[in-house]
């Protein structure tokens, strides 16, 4: 189990937040570039100080403050990063680099297994300047796992990645997470890379959290305006009462259908293809939104519906049924 | 062309020499003495520069130091100064009426025309280009590295030994070779505090004085062909270090 409460002053805001981790759990610490997400991950590596607060893994107080201040060094922590780097030694081979840790187990048969299991057993012998993307990224993970840590951070490990290998990998490490149970946390700004890794997503920005929850829940139900825009919500057109509903481009559908969500009715401003389908841009009143289509819009006039959108009131928190979500 | 007009001085060396002239003036009783004294003190040069020098250069890398701007332009008055100034300097530093050459003398030692002096002299003229160049060296080293190092369980002594020391040690070497270089040539300081015992400079020097260009000029070859190899070990060492990472 992963317990912080960690303050840590940067130049611009402090970062200030409370997660608990539990063995075995993946937690996605998600938001835009500067939010303070890897300074979290660094607060509970050890690499930065902490202004207030504290670190608990497994039992164990890694950092504290206050009266009888705590300050484990990174090297005693038993906690592995990694990083979009993944950060090689690039004069070890393959195997030196997995074997590196102290704590790695002696004998060979877990290197071999752990190898197999990442699909780099044919590249022991290797320099890392030899290895493609994917392949560092393998062999980073295999350190990690062989040091035996308590806790794995990964901070937009993949990111550099192609989307397949990147779904290859990430499946590859929720795997490994289940099998040693430990805590895991995510740092990523790429919502479809936290939705497809984490059990619990938590939207930070300039250094708190905004909302926490699972994953579908926060995107179809954000707390907040600041949170809909974090998660994708691309426009706000009025709905009466001083209200305004948040447009997912993924949850339009084309045609009235008040049944299922609020009709809007506005002109298509611009139409161009996007995978599959179109992306079309809408104007209603004073509001526009972009929203996807399966078929390009038949004409200037459109009516989309919005699937169950969210509302939210003129301070911005989400309003469901007249009460305001705290 | 650049290259052969950078050797010009070597190639002219090469061109003024006989076989018959290097023979004659290394042959006579006691003429290789200044290559050996020039070899000793530059060997314990760099002894003192990898000694003292690296943990410098290393905190100057990683921001250890306050006000690093002020170190750096120490360093750099060091380079500055014409080598001459910083041996007269040096007199006044550690010449025998000084509280550090009184120290020395309390320690039986003398600090200037000694065997001592010389290393002295070699030491100041070499050392701010070994601190700058292992400087970099050390500032090429990917800080990441070294943390995820320590989080892997190393104490930083440890990964000191691991992973900074390998992956600057191609740098490193470089600068050790350039301090070398230096030492061995080190003239305008050590004419100053270390007339005696002669190096191979002073040799030259002496006997250009004595003799005559033409039997100071073998001195200067030999000067080439002892104090060469080490450089050129470290060039061949630092590609090999770059190929066996790029496996």
């Amino acid at each position: 189990m992963l317990n912080a409460d960690v303050e840590v002053d940067r130049r611009d805001f402090t970062v200030q937040v409370e997660l608990a981790v539990a063995d075995g759990e993946r937690v996605a610490l998600f938001g835009p570039s500067g939010a303070g997400k890897t300074t979290v991950l660094e607060a509970v590596a050890g690499l930065v100080g902490l202004r207030r607060g504290f670190v608990e893994l497994g039992g164990r107080t890694l950092t504290a403050t206050g009266a009888g201040p705590v300050a484990v060094p990174p090297w005693r922590r038993r906690v592995g990063l990694l990083r979009q780097d993944p950060g090689l030694f690039p004069h070890l081979s393959v195997q030196a680099n997995l074997t590196y840790a102290k704590t790695a187990a002696p004998d060979a048969g877990e290197l071999a297994a752990i190898a197999a299991q990442l699909g780099i057993d044919g590249l022991l012998t290797a320099m890392p300047a030899r290895l493609s993307g994917g392949q560092r990224h393998r062999v980073a993970l295999g350190r990690l796992l062989l040091a035996h840590c308590d806790a794995l951070l990964l901070d937009e490990p993949f990111a550099s990645l192609d989307a397949a290998l990147r779904r290859t990998l990430t499946a590859l490490v929720k795997d490994l997470v289940a099998q040693r149970s430990v805590p895991t946390l995510l740092v990523t700004h790429q919502l479809s890379d936290a939705q497809a890794f984490a059990d619990r997503l938590a939207v930070m920005d300039r250094g708190r959290f905004l909302q926490a929850g699972a994953p579908d829940a926060v995107v179809l139900a954000p707390a907040s305006r600041r949170v809909a825009e974090l998660v994708g919500y691309l426009g706000f057109v009025p709905a009466g009462d001083g209200l305004v509903a948040g447009v997912h481009p993924d949850r339009v559908s084309a045609g009235a259908d008040p049944a299922r969500g609020l009709v809007v009715t506005g002109t298509v401003t611009a139409a161009r293809p996007s995978g599959a389908g179109w992306e079309a841009d809408l104007r209603a009143g004073d509001a526009a939104f972009t929203c996807y289509l399966p078929d390009r819009p038949p004409g200037a006039e459109l009516s989309v519906t919005l699937l169950s959108p969210p509302y939210f009131g003129p301070d911005g928190t989400r309003v469901v049924s007249g009460l305001k979500v705290r | 062309m650049i290259w052969v007009a950078l050797l010009g001085p070597v190639i002219t060396l090469l061109t003024h020499l006989s076989a018959g002239q290097i023979a004659s003036a290394l042959t006579g009783p006691g003429n290789l003495d200044p290559l050996v004294t020039s070899l000793e003190a530059g060997g314990i040069t760099l002894l003192v520069l990898a000694g003292v020098c690296t943990p410098l250069a290393w905190m100057l890398a990683r921001g250890r130091l306050p006000l690093p701007r002020v170190w750096e332009a120490g360093l750099l008055c060091s380079l500055l100064l014409p080598p001459l100034v910083i041996g007269l300097l040096l007199v006044f530093m550690v010449g025998p009426y000084t509280p550090i050459g009184q120290f020395l003398g309390w320690l039986h030692q003398d600090a200037t025309n000694t065997f001592l002096a010389l290393v002295i002299a070699e030491v100041y003229e070499a050392a701010p280009y070994y601190v700058l160049g292992a400087q970099a060296a050390f500032a090429g080293v990917d800080t990441r590295l070294e943390q995820q190092a320590g989080l892997l369980g190393d104490r930083p002594f440890r990964v000191f030994r691991r992973i900074t020391l390998p992956l600057a040690a191609p740098g490193l070497s470089m600068a050790l070779a350039t301090a070398w270089a230096r030492a061995m040539g080190a003239f305008g300081a050590v004419v100053i505090i270390a007339y005696h015992p002669f190096g191979i400079p002073m040799q030259i020097y002496t006997t250009l004085q004595e003799t005559g260009l033409a039997t100071a000029l073998p001195y200067a070859l030999v000067l080439l062909v002892v104090a060469l190899p080490l450089p050129l070990a470290a060039y061949v060492w630092s590609a090999r270090a770059e190929r066996r990472r790029r496996g």
